[in-house]
């Protein structure tokens, strides 16, 4: 689960990028966040997986205050979200298989269940054949394949991603959403910010949306609601 | 079982953070380099430090064994006086032994001390009344801080002619050799820091190289210390090489030098430390020091540049 209660965002230029939000998103939901451009989608995305601390208020990750963990607790609450991005930030020198065993070698998994626990999540984004090929040779809709396979090789309850479908074409768009619902269906809770009206108005999902700063509007079901 | 996956792992885990400090020293072979040869430079100069002081020490702990006071006794004394005045000078509290020479066997250590000449030498002095030197009576202070004091009062027992000491040569040479380590600790203190810097700067390129890398890791949860590890085991790594060198080169030399001043006897009393012990304690002090500046200069690194 995760809660916010009265959340502030002001960065040191003095931007305020969320002014007092509260929300609180159950296991096994799947949100979109919508909202203009600057709204502050990508600030809340940055404070549920802790690269941003809140300027005020509380931030609860399954209970957890990330403002208050002890730095050395803050790699276990991580452990909990998997994080994927518009740019899928794949490791370029290694390959399919080895940017997902990466994750799971980071949080010193015993090595003998890293290789059937990569090919199980390849499989499941359905890249075994690929597994071999560099980030270079593979294209964009499959690279975010292999970014959403990393993000949920180690269980996590959650995955969060930032315009996961920002930088595909519709085709591979809506593959990438099939896998999210997928992974949805097996009980991760899924949060994404994102400009596709397309997707959130036929893949009916809770919509949350930010315009600067605040939540205007948070329904089940909801549309996109912005004509761009 | 359940601690025998957990040892697994950490075995693992190790071998993983040694690939890939190897991985970061090859990356940057030159600044790899750079770096080991300061630390070498460094570790060797050191090194000479260590001699130095160790044979020192040494020097100063035999010499210390050896201080005595030597009390010559009136010529006229019979055997009985002798003993009556060593009785005397054995029940004072400050002297922990006393010991009668007579002048034959200070005689014959005097030969001793000269080696194969000493009979040459010394051949004109052997037989009755022809012996030179006087009756002596050693004596061995408790403390050795105290020599003066006991000396004086050795030399006031009736029967005592005069009583001397090998005087403040251990002092002396106590004195010069912590002149001579200030300087040399100083200038050694302040290589060890260029030296660290150095390998902080290698450091910091692996650290740049692998960002993307770090960052992955961060965001999957790695901890703290498994991101930190394989630059702490590369800067070790680099200190240690670094060692390697000076330590080979520093020994060879004593070596020689040992062997030249005939087996290690300086001045006939001053004998420098054997090689066998001292390549044990000065091969485990330019190690340790070596890793010691790796693992601050990945410390400075690594803490500049590294966020968790
Ligand atoms: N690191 C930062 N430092 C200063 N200001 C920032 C920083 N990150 C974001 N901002 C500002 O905060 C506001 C919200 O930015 P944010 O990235 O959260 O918007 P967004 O809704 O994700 O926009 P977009 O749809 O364009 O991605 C913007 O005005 C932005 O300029
Ligand atoms: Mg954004």
């Amino acid at each position: 689960m995760i809660e916010m209660h009265d959340v502030w965002k002001v960065y040191p230029n003095g931007v305020e990028a969320l002014r007092g939000i509260d929300v609180r998103i159950d296991q096994g939901e799947f949100v979109y966040i919508v909202g203009p451009s600057g709204a502050g989608k990508s600030s809340f995305i940055k404070l549920m997986y802790r690269e941003e601390k809140p300027t005020h208020g509380v931030v609860l990750i399954n209970g957890v205050n990330v403002k208050r963990v002890r730095d050395w607790k803050i790699p276990h609450v991580r452990r909990k979200i998997g994080v994927v991005f518009q740019d899928f930030k794949l490791l370029p020198h290694m390959t399919a298989f080895e940017n997902v065993a990466f994750a799971m070698e980071a949080i010193e998994s015993p090595r003998r269940k890293i290789k059937p626990r990569v090919q199980e999540v390849l499989e499941l984004v359905g890249l075994v054949d690929r597994m071999h090929a560099l980030p270079s040779q593979l294209s964009g809709g499959e690279q975010q394949r292999v970014a959403i396979a990393r993000a949920i090789v180690n269980n996590p309850s959650f995955v969060i991603a930032d315009e996961p479908t920002g930088n595909l074409d519709p085709e591979n768009s809506w593959d990438i959403m099939y896998l999210l619902e997928e992974i949805n269906r097996r009980g991760t809770t899924i949060v994404m910010a994102t400009h596709n009206k397309e997707i959130v108005n036929t893949l009916r999902q809770r919509v949350i949306a930010i315009e600067q700063g605040v939540i205007v509007r948070d329904e089940i079901g909801g549309e996109y609601g912005y004509e761009d | 079982m359940k601690s025998e996956v957990s040892t697994v792992m950490k075995i693992e885990t190790l071998s993983r953070h040694f690939r890939e400090a190897y991985r970061g020293v090859r990356r940057n072979a030159w600044m790899s380099f750079a770096a080991i040869s300061a630390v070498a430079v460094t570790l060797f100069i050191f090194g000479i430090f260590l001699i130095f002081a160790f044979n020192v020490r040494y020097m100063a702990a035999e010499l210390d064994k050896q201080v005595a006071i030597r009390a010559s006794l009136a010529e006229q004394l019979t055997d009985d006086q002798q003993l009556q005045v060593l009785k005397q000078i054995q029940s004072m509290p400050e002297v922990k032994n006393a010991e009668l020479v007579p002048k034959e066997e200070g005689l014959r250590q005097l030969k001793a001390q000269w080696g194969d000449e000493g009979t040459e030498i010394f051949k004109g002095y052997e037989g009755e009344g022809k012996n030179p030197l006087p009756d002596l009576i050693t004596v061995e202070p408790k403390d050795p801080q105290n020599i003066k004091a006991v000396s004086e009062r050795v030399k006031s027992v009736e029967g005592v002619n005069d009583a001397v000491f090998g005087d403040g040569v251990t002092d002396r040479l106590l004195n010069l050799s912590s002149w001579v380590r200030n300087i040399v600790l100083i200038f050694g203190l302040g290589l060890a820091i260029l030296a660290a810097f150095l390998i902080s700067n290698t450091i910091k390129l692996t650290i740049i190289a692998r960002r993307r890398e770090i960052e992955i890791q961060r965001l999957v949860g790695a901890s703290n210390w498994f991101i930190r590890w394989p630059f702490f085991i590369e800067g070790a790594f680099i200190g240690l090489v670094g060692a390697i060198f000076p330590t080979i080169i520093v020994l060879s030399l004593y070596q020689v030098g040992y062997s030249i001043l005939g087996a290690g006897e300086v001045a006939s009393i001053l004998k420098l430390m054997p090689i066998l012990s001292l390549g044990i304690y000065v091969t485990l002090c330019i190690f340790a020091l070596g890793i010691a500046i790796g693992t601050l200069g990945s410390i400075i690194s690594v803490r500049r540049f590294l966020k968790v």
